[in-house]
């Protein structure tokens, strides 16, 4: 944790990915067979609920499902345990695939210096 | 209790009898009494005192007003009703004034030094921005709806 920060602004700046501007490389460049991210709950599904900006990414639908399940088990906390891990686990997947992205940008900004020294 | 006309602050004193008339009225030794500096000002032949505040009087002695930490007929301050201990204090500093102020400075200019360092060389994870659908919530974000957006497609890795 801070390995890609020294790099970063005491080492090299050009091979280190820049969160501000991801990602520099064309999406199918060394992934030909990547399918586009799929949304399951529909854009006014996620405005009448008002669920606040930040909450409406791709794990929207299990959120849905997580809300209106405490809503309806109201005042008790308990009873949506499982819809609770099943958004969770999604964020996970979606955080891992962040990290993904950007493990990829760097691999990509490597190749790339070592195409530029050939 | 009435006060006569001999007993109330007078001009300046600037002969060496008015001068011992002045402090036995103010019931100072001679060699006590000070005016303040005759520069038009007002202040008469009212006595000029050691501004310190009534905080530094003995606490443990058995004052005749020991709220107010004086004794009766002592002379006051021209600013008494400044110097009690519900207003200011001119108590000495537990540790020296420069030592303080270095002590300040120092933290100040670290703390604003390592703030500065922050913002030029922000601290992220390593991980890629957050991706958000519908064209990263155009319309949600205050899009306009009739133009086009601009088209974004994120894909799972």
């Amino acid at each position: 944790m801070g390995a890609h920060l020294g790099r970063r602004y005491l080492w090299d700046a050009e091979a280190e990915p820049d969160p501000l501007h991801m990602p520099s490389f064309p999406a199918q460049l060394g992934l030909p067979a990547r399918q586009p991210r799929v949304m399951v709950a529909s854009a006014s599904q996620l405005s009448d609920a008002r669920v606040p900006l930040e909450q409406r990414d791709f794990c929207g639908h299990h959120l849905l499902r997580l809300l209106r399940c405490q809503r309806d088990n109201f005042p008790v906390p308990w009873g949506c345990h499982a819809l609770r891990h099943a958004w969770d686990s999604c964020q996970h997947e979606d955080y891992v695939m962040r990290m993904k992205e950007f493990e990829r940008e760097r691999r990509l900004r490597l190749r790339q210096q070592r195409l530029r020294r050939r | 209790s009435e006060m006569s006309k001999d007993m109330m602050p007078g001009p300046y004193p600037r002969t060496p009898e008015e001068r011992a008339a002045a402090a036995k009225k103010y019931n100072m030794r001679v060699e006590d009494y000070q005016p303040y500096p005759d520069d038009g000002l007002g202040y008469g032949d009212y006595p000029m005192l050691p501004n310190k505040s009534q905080y530094e009087r003995d606490p443990w002695y058995q004052w005749d007003q020991p709220d107010m930490r004086h004794n009766w007929g002592e002379p006051m301050h021209w600013d008494f009703d400044m110097y009690i201990r519900n207003r200011v204090d001119t108590s000495p500093t537990v540790v020296p004034w420069h030592t303080m102020s270095k002590h300040f400075l120092l933290f100040l200019s670290i703390m604003l030094i390592m703030f500065g360092l922050g913002e030029i060389y922000p601290s992220y994870r390593p991980v890629g921005p957050k991706q958000y659908p519908f064209n990263d919530l155009y319309l949600e974000r205050g899009g306009d709806p009739n133009k086009k957006p601009p088209a974004v497609i994120h894909y799972e890795i």
